[in-house]
């Protein structure tokens, strides 16, 4: 009878165990799931193409992802408190014909169509903040008609027309090395810090996920939310428009067509990241590794010349099934 | 001070408003109002652009305006679309109401030209369609433009001569949706049919972007590909390919052809950098359409296609298409 029941005590020993270890399994894919499908990619690649793991290509691949990373992660704030932001891709091409404008060489110093790009990219943001905070206006509203309005802006500005021809100074932001790294790597690792700490630890952040868990319940204990959206859209137009720069600087040339689809391209990087569209969830961290799979996937896709119309296949099977582990970690709380 | 800001970037934005469109309209207004009381026996043909404010498009309405200054016997009336199918199809009606002998339509959009077709029709108007073929043609009198598979064959015989005749070639193309993207990659793979010892190593969708292009030659050189020329299905496609080769510093070991000759692409092609690329002829459509209509309208036998040749532009005729820009 004593050794049955040890037996069996055993038996539900090892259940629990097992039951142990399989939810320590889950939590780590809840956790970190999408960083583990980026690295099985990584691997998975790494064997069927000799070149993807070599240094340069990986340098190639994070400078592609540069220029989207950085819209993403200003996307990834205003998802964050539960709104949209349809208006980069536009405010791209806005921000492109006007930089290039002032880009000529023998004109300008290089900082003024820096300064200027960035002063209509901020200033677009603002608009678009001011008409969802003080008009409440929902923000996928509020950002197509910025997105509308800013993509003819840039086609009336520019008569429809690109605008090149640019000074050596504004060539070195796109095209440039700095110790051997490429300039736009360099610029997207300051935007990464500085908007991982603005997020997870300033009262700015902590402002942004109480807006996304609960406006109403931010309101009462005394959020400016208001203020708050305002320099949010801000500095996801401050965002857009740096990367704006790097992109006119990296092609040598202002498009107005510039930029199409990038919003849609900064959404699915958010999300494939984990930032949820109900809001209050989400990183930066998150959103470079969902930045850095699609890189990875366009990358891996030339190189290994599979038929191009698979590519948009599975990019939407990956922004799908991010989006599924997503919708259990909202049911595991 | 934002506030400042957003004042003076509005006034700058309303400027170039102004400055970008009103002489534009102005002109056209004042061009079919010349001569009105000319005799009456003369021919009246109506002109109606998709839009005047188009770079292209403008060339092609300059050489008309040019060409039909010549005709004594002959008074073109020539309008703005202004990129609306609606607006177009009122300003077909009214050159109808007019009595105008032939009508000349750039279309707005070409799967919407059966009302058109109809109401020429009716009234024994003949109707020539230009640069845009009609989704319904065969209603219609004639064509006159050019056929985007030709520029790819063009382009991409040209790069298999300097290949050699052997060798592997990647190409990229633009919107797949496009008819243009689908002829032109058609062409490129008829050419390189014939030549059993060309190879397509690798075809991707740039979507006529500059940027896409370059980001997908870059990943190109990574590969173990062995790439000797790019057949691009434009001309930003084709530079952003040159600056990702340029940027590994592999230039000049990769041929790299486009179309369209936009005026980046001939200081590409004038600095050595770019090998090939197609121009579509606009003042050859504008004088063709006239010269047709103007057949069409004295009751001659006209082709139902009037195809204008796509010009190959070499490395050494460079100079000639840049002037043709300015």
């Amino acid at each position: 009878m004593d050794v049955n029941k040890s037996v069996q005590e055993n038996k539900a020993l090892g259940a629990q165990a097992q039951k142990k270890y399989k939810d320590l399994a889950m939590n780590i894919i809840r956790k970190y799931g999408i960083f583990l499908i980026f690295i099985a990619m990584c691997i998975v690649l790494s064997m069927l193409s000799p070149s993807f793991l070599k240094i340069r290509n990986l340098t190639i691949v994070v400078r592609q992802i540069s220029i989207i990373a950085i819209v993403a992660m200003g996307v990834t704030m205003v998802i964050i408190t539960g709104g949209i932001d349809l208006a980069s891709g536009s405010v791209i091409a806005l921000v492109s014909v006007m930089t290039a404008k002032f880009a000529h060489p023998n004109t300008y110093p290089v900082f003024v169509p820096v300064l200027v790009g960035l002063a209509i990219g901020s200033f677009t943001g603002m608009i678009s903040g001011t008409i969802v905070a003080k008009g409440k206006i929902p923000p996928f509203i509020a950002t197509l008609g910025m997105m509308t309005a800013a993509r003819g802006a840039a086609l009336l500005i520019s008569d429809g027309k690109p605008i090149g021809d640019f000074s050596k100074e504004f060539e070195y932001i796109g095209g440039g090395h700095f110790l051997n790294v490429p300039v736009p790597i360099l610029i997207l690792i300051g935007v990464i810090i500085l908007t991982h700490i603005l997020l997870s630890s300033t009262k700015f952040g902590k402002y942004i996920y109480a807006i996304g868990g609960n406006e109403n319940a931010a309101v009462v204990s005394g959020v400016n939310v208001d203020k708050v959206k305002i320099m949010l859209f801000t500095y996801a137009g401050l965002l857009s428009a740096l990367a704006s720069i790097i992109m006119t600087s990296r092609i040598s040339s202002g498009q107005p067509g510039a930029g199409q689809g990038f919003e849609l391209d900064a959404i699915a990087s958010a999300v494939i990241g984990g930032t949820s569209l109900n809001g209050g969830i989400g990183t930066i961290p998150g959103t470079i590794v969902g930045a850095l799979i699609i890189g990875v996937l366009n990358n891996g896709f030339d190189l290994l010349g599979i038929n191009p119309y698979w590519q948009p296949i599975v990019k939407g099977a990956i922004i799908v099934g991010a989006v599924l582990l997503d919708e259990r970690k909202n049911r595991s709380k | 001070m934002k506030k400042l800001l957003a004042v003076a970037l509005v006034l700058v934005m309303c400027a170039s408003l102004f400055a970008g469109c009103a002489p534009k309209a102005a002109e056209p207004a004042a061009t079919p109002a010349a001569e009105p009381t000319k005799a009456p026996e003369k021919l009246k043909i109506g002109v109606a652009m998709s839009q005047f404010n188009d770079k292209w498009l403008s060339y092609m309405l300059d050489s008309m305006q040019e060409y039909s200054k010549g005709l004594t016997d002959v008074e073109v009336i020539y309008v703005d679309g202004k990129a609306d199918v609606n607006t177009q199809l009122g300003q077909v009606e009214t050159f109808i109401a007019q009595g105008c002998n032939a009508i000349v339509v750039n279309p707005v959009n070409t799967d919407a030209t059966e009302p058109m077709t109809k109401a020429a029709k009716e009234a024994g108007v003949p109707l020539i369609s230009v640069n845009r073929l009609f989704k319904n043609q065969d209603e219609a009198t004639s064509y006159v433009g050019s056929e985007s598979i030709k520029a790819g064959i063009m382009e991409m015989e040209y790069l298999a001569e300097k290949m050699g005749g052997k060798g592997n070639v990647a190409i990229l193309v633009g919107d797949p949706g496009n008819e243009a993207a689908i002829k032109r990659t058609e062409g490129f793979k008829e050419v390189i049919k014939k030549y059993p010892d060309i190879k397509i190593v690798a075809e991707q969708i740039g979507m006529w972007q500059r940027d896409k292009g370059m980001s997908i030659m870059e990943n190109w050189l990574q590969s173990d590909l062995k790439i000797d020329a790019v057949a691009s299905n434009n001309d930003e496609m084709a530079i952003g390919a040159l600056k990702a080769i340029e940027a590994a510093g592999k230039l000049g070991t990769i041929l790299v052809g486009g179309v369209d000759a936009t005026p980046d692409a001939l200081e590409y092609m004038k600095a050595g950098k770019l090998n090939v690329t197609v121009f579509q002829d606009a003042a050859g459509q504008g004088v063709g359409a006239i010269k047709t209509a103007v057949a069409a309208a004295k009751g001659e036998k006209v082709e139902p296609i009037v195809w204008i040749p796509y010009e190959l532009v070499k490395p050494e005729d460079v100079d000639k298409y840049i002037a043709k820009w300015q």
